[in-house]
């Protein structure tokens, strides 16, 4: 300890102004995106509903999805964040000029968003869909928004970091991270660009980020307001702050390893697909820790309940938020997932997240916060009561829809006869027939959750009118010779609990890779470190409770801390499979190259947004098998840029669509669904059979695909367009043949090229591969532990 | 010092304030921590059982011993069938009705509801089935072969039926068919035949 610090009062202005702002973003652009919402859901079953080619389900689906995750949460998540921070730093934000650029440059990459993607600019990636200028406006703003917070940190006359900012330092530097690797693409035009990676590497790094994207944007930053606002609300102290400690740290350094869980039963290594299940099983107490916090937090003040509608709001959204993270894991088990996955099972899941835990979050935050910003008093509390409510009934009616309906469709599909050789529902309409009454609910239960949504903004609007806009002034006591922000990266690193988790970690990760022998003895390893380290904190946890008060008044080593608990998971399961999982290594088959119409076609197939209702992955189950073919090879996927293997499946699976129809087949069902599929409720697209697939930039495209490793062979910009046209007038020939007429330069005539070629793969010869050791297996790193096992079990 | 352990005190109350906010120091649930340390032991326990001692059969060893079962099961059954007995199932309403059932959501789209491949007028995409002209064989286990595999060059014709509809199905709406025709009676191969060459 040296001299103690000595404060000077000084009288601050918060910056209100942005979270005004932020806040009234976030209620318009909400409703937008849940209005869309209710036009996808009636799509599903009206399909006269798919208007025109630009409000088509497959090009609206990602508009609704964005909006509601990076416009209505994004909006609120920044209003929380300027808000809280402000006052737990006890200093304005660091930088009026970045805050507005923040503000504006988020509205205009929304906006942005909005147009391109009805238009059918897409990257073909779920919440990833953004074209390439916009994912590097994203990146910039999102720099914006982390330079404004650290700074606002570094400038703070509060020493000690309040776990809300916890979780906000964790969500800017994660999302950052996980933004940044999953939209790395090599542009092909203004417009369009291909994914750096394909096939597996990519749907891992997809649902890498996909699932985080739900951790660290949906969860880490509205857990951080939780923890401000609602202790605020209710006016009584967190329940737990060693709870807090161990769910916070438990909760970013275990979700980043459950990504797999969405790509369970798939091509993906069985080893991923193992830790993606156990870690989200083994995060459902860490997600329940900020429940209990949240809702324990009310003892001794429940008649609150009854009485503020911010409080009820609060509630119900931390009690959403503990259904949701107990469904989660469950439906991450294998067993369960072989029936949940693709059905609207995993919809209702996310909805009760989305609108149960963000939606209600905001809500609670936006009643909170409007009279205060304005200096007034709510307009009605009785409106907002009504719009409670309304929400509550609307939640319950789209989950429990969907939980009928998953299930019910789920069970159809994966029925066989007891003898397990025939499928019980081969017609997949069948299957869709028999869940239409619940997705009709579910547009009720999405309407009364809107409405509810309609008269938030009615009601917050009264009140801002009511009001006058403030900014709340403060005294501040100005620490002038801080002693925060001075520990050294050594006495971080080198403390008891860094070295004692680390050491543990290091154990157990030999023993999840090492060779038969020593993936045991790195086990035991392990458990008997644990034992040393329990034993050790039962003796010092004074120390080690000092030390981490310690460390929360230095911002720079707690986020590097956060940091490497982030970067651990995703390094460990990313790093060796984009090492192993490449052409040379596969074992038994390789996907054959698209011609140049059929990848023109593919793109077709990416920007109409057909992996919205139709998976390209055949699961290592039975009834997968019997319905649409052998289940898929990691190989057959591997030139795949962007991968498709989809996450729901409104329509079948189409991985090995290619050869199963005549041309005319596809031909027709393109131009009117219903005359193949009786029944069926995909859009018609009779616009493909007017416009021209893009031929102009096709030798750009393959250059690039060329410069990703995909084997063309060499051609000039001439031969690319002739041997396209060439295909598309034999497809026209075979058409003609049976009466139907299409142009050879259209996009039909490219989609089918493509279709066709679903599910063709070439067999590598054993030989050739013998021949030819090029770099063979030169390094043993990195382990796998799937190989490892079939050495301790012998041949399978 | 308090610790959260003295219970004469109740739960300790840490004394700074966070902007008005101040944090209890509860001890951690042991329900909670029990289901957290008993998910920890399922991985540990479940990792070893299949990685380390090699317990358990492997997904897709597991999926293609059943669809080797399925292969076997059908080679069994169809070494049963010939065109007698598709004839006389043919002849057996319960069969024919199963059949038609599967034929009504199956086949209907390309070849009818009266198998005639034309609706209103329109030639659909499958080939008549109630004429004596047949693209690929009009005998019974020549038409069974077609639904059960496909055309030769599905990118031209009939799609592969066996693997969805299974077995059973197939045959079913075989004898839907020949219950539509007589045995003996005429055939003619089609122009376009793969046969004829």
């Amino acid at each position: 300890m040296t001299s103690a610090p000595t404060a000077s009062k000084k009288l601050i202005e918060f910056d209100d102004h942005v979270v005004r702002q932020f806040m009234w973003a976030s209620m318009i652009w909400g409703i937008v995106g849940m209005l869309v919402g209710v036009i996808v859901a009636a799509q599903l079953n009206f399909h006269e509903l798919n208007l025109a080619s630009f409000l088509s389900f497959g090009r609206l689906r990602p508009l609704h999805t964005n909006a509601v995750i990076f416009a209505f949460v994004g909006n609120m998540m920044f209003a929380g964040v300027y808000y809280s921070t402000q006052r737990l730093c006890k200093a304005r934000m660091a930088s009026d000029l970045l805050s507005n650029i923040h503000f504006w440059g988020w509205q205009l990459i929304i906006v942005s968003a909005a147009v391109t993607l009805p238009l059918g600019f897409t990257r073909g990636q779920e919440y990833a869909e953004l074209i390439w200028p916009i994912n590097v406006a994203v990146a910039l703003i999102w720099v914006v928004f982390a330079v404004n917070f650290f700074w606002t940190l570094a400038k703070r006359n509060e020493p000690s970091l309040y776990v809300a900012l916890w979780f906000y330092i964790s969500t800017v530097i994660t999302i950052a991270l996980l933004y940044i690797v999953n939209h790395l693409s090599i542009p092909t035009s203004l417009t369009h660009s291909y994914t750096v990676f394909a096939g597996v590497q990519n749907a891992l790094i997809q649902w890498w980020y996909g699932h985080n994207a739900v951790a660290f944007f949906l969860t880490t930053p509205i857990l951080g307001i939780m923890y401000y606002f609602l202790p605020k609300a209710v006016e009584r102290p967190v329940y737990s702050y060693r709870l807090s400690i161990v769910h916070f740290w438990s909760l970013v350094f275990i979700y980043i390893w459950a990504g797999p869980h969405h790509l369970l039963n798939t091509a993906l290594p069985h080893w991923l697909q193992m830790l993606g299940m156990f870690f989200s099983l083994m995060l459902w107490a860490p997600s329940w820790g900020g429940m209990l916090n949240g809702l324990l937090t009310l003892r001794g003040a429940w008649d609150k309940l009854r009485t503020d509608p911010v409080v009820k709001f609060f509630i119900a959204a931390v009690t959403f938020y503990g259904m949701s993270t107990f469904e989660g894991p469950l439906l991450s088990i294998k067993a369960v997932n072989a029936l949940s996955h693709y059905s609207d099972w995993t919809i209702g899941h996310v909805h009760s997240g989305a609108l149960g835990w963000n939606g209600l979050m905001a809500a609670g935050l936006f009643y909170w916060l409007t009279p205060r910003l304005y200096g007034t008093r709510l307009y009605s509390v009785s409106m907002a009561n009504m719009h409670f409510w309304l929400s509550l009934i609307g939640i319950l009616i789209y989950v429990a829809a969907m939980w009928v309906s998953g299930i019910m469709q789920g069970l159809m599909l994966n029925s066989t006869n007891a003898a397990g050789t025939a499928l019980t529902y081969p017609n997949f309409i069948e299957t869709l027939t028999a869940i239409r009454p619940m997705m009709g609910f579910r547009i009720i239960g999405g309407s009364l959750y809107l409405v509810g949504m309609g008269l938030m903004l009615f009601n917050l609007w009264k009140t801002a009118k009511s009001g006058k806009a403030v900014n709340e002034t403060r005294e501040v006591a100005v620490i002038e010779n801080p002693t925060h922000d001075t520990l050294g990266l050594k006495t971080t690193f080198l403390s008891d609990p860094i070295t004692y988790v680390l050491g543990g970690l290091f154990l157990a990760m030999g023993w999840l890779f090492l060779p038969p022998g020593a993936d045991m003895a790195a086990l035991i390893g392990t458990l008997l470190f644990a034992v040393i380290a329990i034993r050790r904190f039962a003796v010092t946890h004074a120390t080690w409770s000092a030390w981490y008060d310690r460390l929360l008044e230095n911002w720079i080593p707690f986020t590097i801390l956060t940091f490497v608990a982030v970067a651990l998971g995703g390094l460990i399961q990313i790093v060796p499979t984009v090492m192993v999982n490449r052409a040379k290594n596969m074992e038994d088959r390789i996907q054959q190259v698209y011609t140049p119409l059929e990848l023109a076609g593919r793109d077709i197939y990416v920007s109409e947004g057909c992996y919205n209702c139709h998976s390209q992955m055949i699961r290592t189950m039975l009834p997968d098998v019997l319905r649409y073919g052998d289940y898929s090879r990691m190989g057959e996927s591997i030139y795949d840029h962007p991968f498709q293997w989809g996450s729901k499946r409104t329509g079948p699976d189409l991985a090995r669509e290619g050869g199963k129809y005549p041309h005319s087949w596809h031909y027709n069902h393109m131009k009117d669904p219903r005359s193949t599929s009786v029944g069926s409720n995909m859009p018609a697209y009779p616009h493909l059979f007017e416009e021209k697939f893009d031929q102009k930039t096709l030798p750009q495209k393959i250059a690039t695909m060329v410069k990703l490793g995909v084997p063309y062979p060499t051609m000039t910009d001439v031969e690319i367009k002739e041997t396209a046209i060439k295909q598309g007038i034999d497809i026209v020939e075979k058409l003609k043949a049976e009466k139907l007429a299409a142009a050879p330069d259209t996009k039909i005539v490219a989609l089918i090229a493509y279709l066709q070629k679903l599910g063709k793969y070439d067999t590598p010869e054993v030989e050739k591969k013998l021949q030819d050791p090029t770099k063979p297996e030169l390094v043993p790193l990195p382990m796998n532990p799937d190989v490892n096992r079939s050495q301790n079990r012998g041949a399978e | 010092m308090k610790t959260p352990h003295d219970k004469n005190n109740g739960p300790v109350l840490r004394e700074h304030s966070y902007d008005g906010i101040q944090e209890y120091d509860q001890k951690l649930p042991n329900w909670w921590l029990a289901t957290w340390y008993i998910t920890m032991v399922w991985f540990v326990i479940a990792w070893v059982a299949y990685y380390q001692f090699g317990l358990g059969q492997s997904d897709t060893h597991e999926v293609e011993q059943a669809m080797a079962k399925i292969a076997q099961q059908q080679k069994q059954e169809l070494e049963l069938i010939n065109d007698d007995k598709l004839w006389a199932m043919s002849k057996d309403p319960k069969v024919v009705e199963a059949g038609a059932a599967t034929y009504a959501t199956t086949c209907v789209a390309c070849h009818a509801a009266d198998l005639s491949a034309h609706l209103a007028g329109a030639k659909l995409p499958g080939l008549p089935l109630i004429d004596q002209e047949w693209k690929h064989g009009g005998a019974p286990t020549q038409i069974l072969t077609l639904v059960r595999k496909g055309a030769p060059d599905v990118t031209k014709g009939m799609p592969p039926w066996e693997p969805q509809l299974g077995l059973q199905r197939v045959v079913e709406v075989v004898a839907f068919i020949l219950s539509k025709h007589n045995p003996g009676e005429p055939i003619t191969l089609a122009a376009d035949s793969p046969l004829k060459k």
